[in-house]
């Protein structure tokens, strides 16, 4: 299966989540095909909401940097991994930023699905994910309850699902390995 | 009270938090004369006065819109780095959120993350404002917008009496939650006749894009 994980990490060299996600990949290739994006070291800028991707090249953005070949490989993936130590209380600007690009792979009509608005469908299928986190020294079940929920959410409207939320210091590397390939 | 707003919209001056900004300082400053400061994240020399701002400020409004079921990556940033500063504790924050879906239940769960950030930097919580559909206002007639400005007016008036949100208004705004079922099935009715695509189509027709509509840039065709 082809595996993308978006390491929202902004601190890579002196931090042990970047190992963390290295020594995932590693095992995940063994058999499966996985591209790693390190999206702090890329040149990734904000959406700027201009809805370029919406009404003037459908599907496409218009800003020119690594945005698309990142896109490219989510929405041609089986799973995505989104990867991040938490900061202020949630996964990183760095992660968010290249969510935020995601917009163009949705349509900007919309349809009521379970009686709410969301928007249509731009592919034939979209990848579930899973969340790997980083707590901070003040993380609580509170904190992980709003990102679970926040994640879902989206989820319902990246027409995916939310498999599995995991964290660095209390879940084993060959778990995530496992519950990502049987998903 | 020294209030500042801090606009996280990504399209700054050119922002529908812009317009409703607006119409709440003109509420506002019908009642109290001090200059609000009014800062934008936009650019990452904005961000740096923003912060200066938000250090100084007594109260602090953050507006911007829903982007993928939070806050824009850019007020993400900012909220890493004023994570990072010493805060005042007396310091007051409430946030406007606006978003382009009509039901405010998209918004809902940023919200609970605000107060919760709120509290992790042991300020004063003032509550969130919720306000769906708004997408399109600047294209809309005064007469589709006229009550809306009116509800931010009066946000803004009450606020410079009282310093907090209006709770009347504040639930006023996130009308609805979610669509009663008889709405929910007269939208889905709608949109079978395009309708509900008019404000997309016009403006893929106007850039000549309306034929690749549902083009896929992304998807990598694999050979058989």
């Amino acid at each position: 299966m082809k595996i993308t994980i978006l390491n929202g990490d902004m601190n890579q060299k002196e931090n042990d989540f970047s190992v963390f996600i290295e020594k995932l990949a590693g095992k995940l290739q063994v058999n499966n095909t996985v591209t790693v994006y390190p999206l702090h070291e890329m040149n990734l800028h904000y959406c700027t909401g201009c809805w370029s991707c919406w009404w003037k090249t459908p599907g496409r953005c218009a800003i020119e940097d690594d945005a698309g070949k990142v896109l490219t490989s989510v929405i041609n993936a089986d799973f995505i991994i989104f990867a991040s130590p938490l900061m202020a209380g949630f996964t990183s600007s760095a992660l968010k930023k290249m969510t935020d690009r995601f917009v163009g792979l949705l349509h900007p009509y919309i349809k009521m699905k379970n009686g709410e608005c969301h928007h249509l469908k731009r592919y034939d299928k979209y990848p579930d994910f899973g969340l790997i986190l980083k707590k901070e020294p003040d993380t609580d079940a509170e904190d992980i309850e709003i990102i679970s929920d926040i994640y879902d959410r989206l989820a319902i409207n990246f027409h995916s699902n939310k498999k599995y939320i995991k964290f660095t210091d209390t879940t084993k590397i060959e778990e995530i390995v496992y519950e990502t390939c049987n998903n | 009270m020294k209030l500042a707003i801090i606009n996280g919209s990504p399209r700054g001056k050119k922002s529908n938090s812009k317009i409703l900004t607006d119409h709440f300082l003109k509420g506002y400053n019908s009642l109290c004369p001090d200059i609000v400061s009014v800062n934008y994240l936009v650019n990452s020399k904005l961000q740096e006065e923003s912060k200066n701002v938000f250090r100084d400020a007594e109260t602090v409004i953050i507006i911007f819109p829903l982007y993928t079921d939070c806050m824009p990556g850019i007020v993400k940033e900012f909220f890493e780095h004023i994570s990072e500063c010493e805060i005042s504790r007396s310091k007051k924050m409430g946030f406007i959120v606006q978003s382009g879906f009509p039901e405010a239940i998209h918004s809902i769960y940023v919200e609970r993350y605000l107060e919760k950030f709120t509290k992790r930097l042991k300020c004063h919580y003032l509550g969130t404002i919720i306000k769906g559909g708004v997408e399109g206002i600047q294209i809309m007639p005064p007469s589709m917008t006229k009550k809306l400005f009116g509800k931010f007016e009066a946000l803004g008036k009450y606020f410079a009496k009282t310093s907090t949100f209006s709770a009347e208004i504040k639930e006023s705004l996130r009308k609805p939650l979610k669509m009663s079922p008889l709405n929910a099935f007269l939208f889905d009715a709608i949109s079978k006749t395009g309708l509900t695509n008019f404000y997309w189509n016009k403006n893929l027709k106007e850039n000549r894009a309306y034929h690749k509509r549902f083009d896929k840039p992304y998807c990598v065709k694999t050979s058989s």
